[in-house]
């Protein structure tokens, strides 16, 4: 039987979580109630993050940059008009998370912990260069998303750690987009792909979801492809590269080589977007 | 037999005191506990939206939330609707429309249906088949639960 605790402060969910070895963090719990009705959750304690004052809510900070609290709800993060530029992949990958109704459930914080590979944000936080902020029973610490996901299912946080924020660099005046491949609207991405273009608008910067236990981009691939975003060869090339570090399962959504296929296809179209955008604005 | 939690809800306006199990959701809590049952369990993975009720007002998944995080915030459900002008409204021109078939998605349909035209009085099809979009029907193919709502919208309108 699962007791489910409400901390009142941080200081109080840390030490709940150090207390009880089977505890477990929850937020929003549109994944971990549904995990507990199939049967999977058996957690002596849930400590839920529910009542936690400052969690919530998104905040622009002195130096510009953009801070999410873990409890942010999906929709309040679709709604926000912080999401600029850059950032706009952000926002707009909110917007395509499961529907409405799950979307005033669902936290940034619980799904980017949860760490689900098809799940939206992880490419979105990925092309936007986030940074996790974390308190553990050792303190407070920072992590860049590019050395979050480890393995499937397995990120760099510790047990007993609680992720509280996730803080995004000052948005740049560059158009930024997020396409998923999906059976219907709503459902876990097949592949997807997160892009922003450089404010200069000659480089890129992409991340492919759903291909891999973790949100696939390659810094240097992009620092190779800057200056030649008009050459179809040199993108072929670079989206050649995120194929090779690419590696999808088969599962219902569909196969590894079916997704392999997509990736280049997302970025070419996905970029196509972006280069009108800008020629727009 | 593990030991049961009592529970201080707000219900449809009353205050109601229940026993569950400490982990219960709140639609076992609704459905098991108080006979409360316009929220269907369907998929019970927030994938069918047959659960769907408002705390606070906001449409959420009562499969997918916990009881204990329900106290001291308002939960509302079909039964507390009757006095609802609008969904009044909604309910006829759904009964109207061949909306309702097996009824099992009915109450959800109409709580996402009612939030929607909370927020966007005159929605057109597309903002309805989008708010909709996490309600599974397997009877009507959608339109003529579609249809119902951009009715319903037009005489609310008028």
């Amino acid at each position: 039987m699962t007791q489910i605790l409400f901390p009142e402060t941080l200081d109080q969910a840390v030490a709940l979580l150090a207390r009880h070895d089977e505890a477990r963090p929850i937020a929003g719990g549109t994944t971990l109630v549904a995990m507990r009705n199939a049967g999977l959750v058996d957690s002596s304690h849930l400590v839920s993050l529910d009542r936690i004052p400052g969690l919530r809510g998104i905040e622009r900070l002195a130096d510009g940059r953009i801070r999410v609290g873990a409890m942010t709800r999906h929709a309040d993060t679709a709604a926000s008009d912080l999401f600029t530029g850059s950032l706009a992949v952000v926002r707009k990958a909110a917007g395509m998370i499961a529907n409405k109704v799950v979307r005033n459930m669902g936290t940034m914080g619980g799904s980017v912990a949860n760490a689900d590979p098809a799940a939206d944000y992880l490419p979105a936080l990925a092309c936007a260069d986030a940074v996790l902020s974390v308190l553990g029973p050792d303190g407070a610490r920072e992590i860049p998303i590019l050395t979050y996901v480890q393995d499937w299912y397995e990120t760099a946080l510790e047990p007993g750690e609680i992720l509280t924020a996730i803080t995004f660099p000052a948005p740049e005046d560059a158009p930024s987009a997020y396409r998923k491949i999906a059976r219907v609207s709503g459902d876990y991405a097949t592949a997807s792909c997160a892009m922003a273009l450089t404010p200069d608008g000659q480089g890129l910067r992409v991340a492919i979801g759903a291909c891999g236990p973790g949100p696939i981009r390659d810094v240097q691939a992009e620092a190779v492809l800057h200056g030649h975003l008009q050459d179809p060869q040199a993108v072929a090339e670079f989206a050649a590269a995120l194929v090779a570090k690419a590696d999808p399962v088969d599962d219902v959504r569909g196969s590894a080589d079916y997704r392999l296929a997509l990736i280049p296809r997302l970025i070419a179209s996905v970029l196509s977007d972006l280069i009108s955008a800008k020629e727009a604005a | 037999m593990a030991k049961k939690a009592l529970f201080t809800l707000s219900l449809n306006g009353d205050q109601t005191d229940v026993a569950a199990a400490p982990d219960a959701t709140l639609l076992e809590t609704l459905r098991d506990g108080l006979g409360v049952l316009s929220p269907k369990r369907g998929c019970n993975q927030g994938v069918c939206g047959a659960c769907t009720v408002l705390i606070d007002g906001v449409p959420v998944r009562s499969c997918l939330t916990l009881t204990a995080r329900c106290e001291g915030h308002e939960i509302s459900t079909m039964e507390g609707m009757n006095t609802d002008p609008v969904m009044e409204v909604l309910q006829r021109h759904m009964v109207a429309s061949g909306g309702v078939q097996c009824g099992f998605c009915t109450s959800g349909m109409l709580m996402s249906a009612r939030n929607l035209l909370a927020e966007t009085p005159r929605p057109d099809r597309e903002a309805v088949k989008s708010a909709l979009s996490g309600n599974l029907c397997r009877c009507t193919g959608y339109r003529t639960i579609v249809d119902a709502i951009c009715t319903a919208a037009e005489e609310l309108a008028q």
